[in-house]
């Protein structure tokens, strides 16, 4: 698959993006086809997120959206890393939707946007993935070349 | 494929045409000359090269689909901007045309009436100022309204490609996809193939083409060629 697909594809992401977002969502920048920030809020008055956005950065392959992008939370002076059992606290995202197996070319950033903020509005621990503290040290891969253990669906 | 890079396009016809004598069913052949015909405008040619391409790389599924898939779409529309090009210098020099030979017309009614007088002239010249202007509203209304042409039918978009769909192929849920884009999905998943809306298990031979949507893409396409490239 060349990578003129996935520049055609995004370029309409992009165009509809412009257009219009959901709520809650937006577009920060996006100045080429490998690397787009977005911000996103949680609507709802759960405790955890209130007043808070989150800043998400997703990088894309050359065989987008065949492949999933790369998608984390990034931290800065003004956006921390959400609290969640499946966000590490160096901004890592486990999430099906994500991974290989989970991903479907029919997905796209504005999609996965209002996946990974429902997936917030939803969640009412306020802890971080069991090994949090081990994963950040020791990891030295790419999201997507980890071998995420999916144990528990119900978060 | 070297001198295809080099721009010699009439040296890379010849050779195509020499190979397609040998073997007609070269998808190669017929992709190259596809893309050699293009620049020379030749539209057609270069359009029915593909189209035959691509369907040569349904028959043996071979891998370039994505790229002859393109290759249809880029001829389709610079074969429609051509015709646009054409039809618009046609209408603006009917239009300068006419204009011209009613401005003659007002120039020669002026000149007979040497006894009308300032103000006789005067409603002379309004009056076929007037009726010029109708004429030349006349022609922009004739004139395609852009804004109006530029929506395209998510029925004719591949929700993977996000392109107008060429070859849709149908799903066993009931949503087509580009042929090109969901082989692509589901031979990367080989070891198990999925339905990406559904997630229910798909092989590629539970692929139907989408006869009824394809007509109605083409269709489309043949009244919007902007669309190709949507």
């Amino acid at each position: 698959m060349s990578a003129q697909f996935a520049t055609k594809r995004l370029g309409k992401e992009l165009e509809k993006i412009h257009n219009s977002l959901p709520p809650g969502i937006e577009l920060v920048s996006a100045e080429n086809f490998e690397e787009w920030q977005l911000d996103i809020r949680v609507l709802d008055n759960n405790p955890l997120y209130m007043n808070q956005t989150y800043r998400l950065k997703f990088r894309f392959g050359s065989s987008y959206p065949i492949e999933p992008p790369e998608v984390v939370f990034v931290k800065l002076p003004d956006r921390a890393i959400p609290m969640h059992p499946h966000i590490y606290s160096n901004g890592i995202i486990c999430v099906d939707l994500l991974a290989a197996q989970g991903w479907s070319p029919v997905q796209n950033v504005e999609s996965v946007c209002m996946s990974l903020q429902s997936m917030l509005t939803g969640n009412t621990k306020n802890e971080r993935p069991p090994g949090d503290e081990e994963f950040v040290r020791a990891n030295r891969l790419r999201p997507r070349d980890i071998d995420f253990y999916y144990d528990d669906n119900t978060v | 494929m070297a001198r295809l890079k080099l721009k010699q396009w009439e040296s890379v016809i010849a050779d195509c045409d020499a190979c397609l004598k040998l073997s007609p069913h070269s998808m190669k052949a017929n992709y190259i000359l596809s893309q050699a015909h293009l620049p020379l405008h030749n539209y057609q040619d270069a359009l029915d090269y593909a189209v035959k391409a691509h369907e040569l790389c349904v028959q043996t599924g071979d891998r370039s689909l994505p790229n002859i898939t393109t290759q249809v779409l880029r001829c389709k529309k610079e074969k429609w901007d051509d015709q646009e090009k054409r039809r618009e210098r046609q209408t603006s020099e009917l239009e300068r045309e006419v204009v011209r030979m009613m401005e003659r017309e007002r120039d020669e009614a002026l000149r007979d009436a040497t006894d009308a007088g300032d103000a006789g002239l005067q409603d002379i010249d309004a009056e076929w100022t007037a009726k010029i202007d109708t004429v030349r509203g006349i022609f922009e209304k004739a004139r395609p309204k852009e804004e109006q042409r530029r929506v395209v039918p998510d029925w004719a978009i591949d929700d993977i490609s996000f392109g107008f769909m060429l070859d849709p192929v149908i799903t066993k849920s009931g949503k087509s996809y580009e042929r090109a884009s969901i082989l692509e999905h589901l031979k990367r998943n080989h070891t198990d193939p999925r339905d990406p809306l559904t997630r229910d298990p798909l092989q590629i031979s539970d692929l139907r083409p989408n006869l009824d949507l394809k007509q109605a893409c083409a269709e489309f396409l043949d009244e919007n060629g902007w669309a190709a490239d949507w």
